[in-house]
């Protein structure tokens, strides 16, 4: 398997997770359904996630067909500025779909400003992750393209938004070329890592029984810290990343510390949406967490052990896999 | 500047040399991995216990937390121990970057401030809740906003230094 097969196993679930998510949204305001309005607000958070390693393994794939004569690298560069501005949009729904589960969970008659916004969030990454679909389509489908040559057509539209895609070959040159980018940039990534850390660990700890008088349902009062140090830690990694993707490409570690990042979503899920968060909160001081939280809780803290480990490792692992040949 | 030749003195000993340039993983990078963890361990139980006292989580009985000092006193001890190590492999590196000072000096106003609050805050067993909030707002203010300097500090010594060894410093005077 290489990087080309990953981005083409990963590549499609934010692209059909957006359009089902906000379906589900939008037909939820029918009749006000609350579980339709909550499945789509989960499937964008799903699709956040998702979407990182999609766009991780697409450099890689690009870097690999780089290198082949018959692939145009207008429509590489093309496909990859409409990734990079898809991105962003995909992981701002994604966050903005986390706070609004949260707040209605919270209370669930408050005002809700906030689903408009996703809505917006929503729509804007729907057309975006269209285009980027497209343009990905058109680097190897010609069957596909607008013209029989490999040449970038914009219609009035995609003109448009291409005023906005960053260019990810002047960024790079940013990021690598200045200490005053990468410094504060690692500086915000720790002061994320900590916040996570501290009001994850503190909430694993209690429910693995370790800190027992402290009753749960007050300790989710910090779930928005611990949600603000992931998104300044998603936004610092990714910048990272595409300030110098070669370094991490070709890191094994790199890779595991995805792998642990995507295991702990699939923990998040194991403990919110089967019924058991929903116990836990309930405890009150004294009282005993049920075995199977007490399980998804250590595996939480194992694995965002692994993410420091492995993201600490990043550095001298950093060639570890062969670089993307073709 | 007198060189200050030490610096090469402890570079040579086989431990200094063997954190810097062994290819074992577990010698410099594992040292620099156990320094993160500490990290982690003090200021992030220390961020909740600061947060919880600045009235973020107000239900939350205060008084539990006491136990989370622990923690923090385990980082410090990791951190005091791998520091030194980190100090012996590079002693030139971290001791002509005047940010070092910086940073050792924002640690040691973090850590009397931990332990004014460890003290003060929690060390009487007969105060209420309200009374231990109302001492402990001001520590818990400077307690996060030295550990989020002595956390800049560190990074940027990665990125600032001016000499690598002490070898780098005779070659700068030649």
């Amino acid at each position: 398997m290489n990087y080309a097969h990953l981005h083409l196993l990963l590549n499609h679930f934010p692209i059909i997770g957006t359009i089902i998510g906000l379906s589900l949204l939008l037909l939820s305001f029918v009749g006000d359904n609350r579980d339709l309005r909550r499945s789509g607000l989960i499937i964008f958070a799903a699709g956040a996630l998702l979407a990182i390693p999609a766009f991780l393994s697409g450099f890689g794939a690009r870097i690999m067909l780089s290198r082949d004569p018959g692939v145009s690298s207008a429509l590489l560069e093309r496909h990859e500025a409409a990734a990079m501005l898809s991105l962003w949009f995909m992981e701002t729904t994604g966050g903005l779909a986390l706070v609004a589960l949260w707040r209605s969970h919270r209370t669930p008659r408050r005002a809700r400003w906030h689903l408009p916004v996703v809505v917006l969030f929503a729509l804007l990454t729907v057309g975006l992750m269209g285009r980027t679909g497209e343009t990905g389509g058109d680097i190897r489908h010609p069957e596909m393209r607008a013209s029989q040559e490999a040449i970038v057509v914009e219609g009035t539209l995609g003109s448009v938004v291409h005023a906005f895609e960053p260019t990810p070959e002047k960024f790079s040159q940013a990021v690598v070329g200045s200490l005053w980018l990468w410094g504060p940039l690692m500086f915000l990534h720790f002061v994320g890592l900590v916040l996570i850390v501290g009001t994850v660990g503190v909430f694993d700890l209690r429910i693995m029984g370790f800190i027992k008088q402290l009753p749960l349902s007050p300790l989710h009062r910090f779930i928005p810290w611990a949600m603000a140090g992931l998104g300044v830690n998603v936004v610092t990694g990714l910048l990272a990343f595409i300030g110098s993707p070669d370094r991490y490409v070709t890191s094994s570690a790199f890779w595991l510390k995805m792998l642990s990042l995507l295991l702990l979503g699939l923990n998040a899920v194991a403990f919110y949406l089967t019924g058991i968060s929903e116990r836990v909160e309930q405890l009150e001081s004294g009282e005993d967490a049920p075995m199977r939280a007490k399980l998804i809780a250590g595996s939480a803290l194992l694995l965002w052990l692994a993410v420091i480990v492995f993201g600490r490792y990043i550095a001298p692992l950093s060639d570890t896999l062969p670089p993307p040949a073709y | 500047m007198a060189v200050p030749e030490f610096f090469g003195t402890i570079e040579r000993s086989g431990l200094s040399t063997w954190i810097r340039e062994s290819p074992s993983l577990f010698a410099f990078y594992f040292i620099l991995l156990l320094h993160t963890v500490g990290l982690s361990l003090v200021v992030g139980a220390n961020v909740v216990v600061d947060l919880r006292i600045l009235g973020v989580a107000s239900a939350l009985p205060l008084k539990p937390l006491k136990q989370l000092f622990g923690i923090m006193w385990a980082g410090l001890g990791i951190n005091g121990a791998t520091g030194i190590l980190l100090l012996i492999a590079y002693p030139t590196k971290s001791l002509t970057n005047p940010l070092f000072y910086v940073k050792l000096l924002l640690i040691a106003f973090a850590v009397v401030t931990l332990q004014r609050i460890d003290a003060r805050v929690f060390g009487d067993g007969s105060l209420s809740e309200a009374s231990m909030v109302a001492r402990g707002k001001m520590m818990a203010m400077w307690s996060l906003l030295l550990w989020i300097g002595a956390i800049a500090a560190g990074r940027l010594l990665a990125e600032t230094f001016r000499y690598l060894t002490y070898a780098d410093i005779l070659k700068g005077k030649a």
